[in-house]
């Protein structure tokens, strides 16, 4: 008896099982979107004030010579 | 995990989330500009909390 039952229509938020996949597809690209754009954005400020002290401070103990380039060079670009 | 999509409403889950992530931004910035370091506004140099500099006391 319960293996004649039809498929089940409709479930609890009315999507079907293509729409959700259609919806889950745009889903994921825009959170891939939003998480490199975040990244991005961590990175600037991180060249720009790193956030976590070193051991001696915050004072130029977390950048590198590289780091100071980049900062140089981030700042540049905004200036 | 499409079937997550499903269980839970898109249009209210859109919802809840753009309205949670814009007060988490919004918590977020007004943090880091109470902060010296990290206010980006009130420009100056950058803030050195005190404490984690000096490793002897001036005395002696």
């Amino acid at each position: 008896m319960s293996s004649s039952l039809p498929p089940r229509e409709g479930s609890l938020s009315g999507l079907t099982e293509t729409e959700a996949k259609e919806f889950h597809k745009i889903f994921v690209v825009s959170f891939i979107a939003f998480t490199l754009i975040a990244i991005v954005a961590h990175f600037l400020v991180w060249s720009w004030r790193p956030w976590i002290p070193g051991p001696n401070g915050y004072s130029t103990s977390m950048l590198t010579d590289h780091a100071h380039s980049m900062l140089a060079l981030t700042t540049s670009m905004f200036s | 995990m499409y079937r997550i999509w499903l269980l839970f409403d898109p249009r209210r889950a859109l919802v809840a989330l753009f309205a949670f992530l814009f007060t988490l931004a919004l918590l977020i910035h007004f943090i880091l500009l109470s902060t010296p370091r990290f206010d980006w506004i009130g420009g100056g140099a950058a803030v050195t909390p005190p404490g984690q500099m000096s490793s002897l006391p001036a005395s002696k």
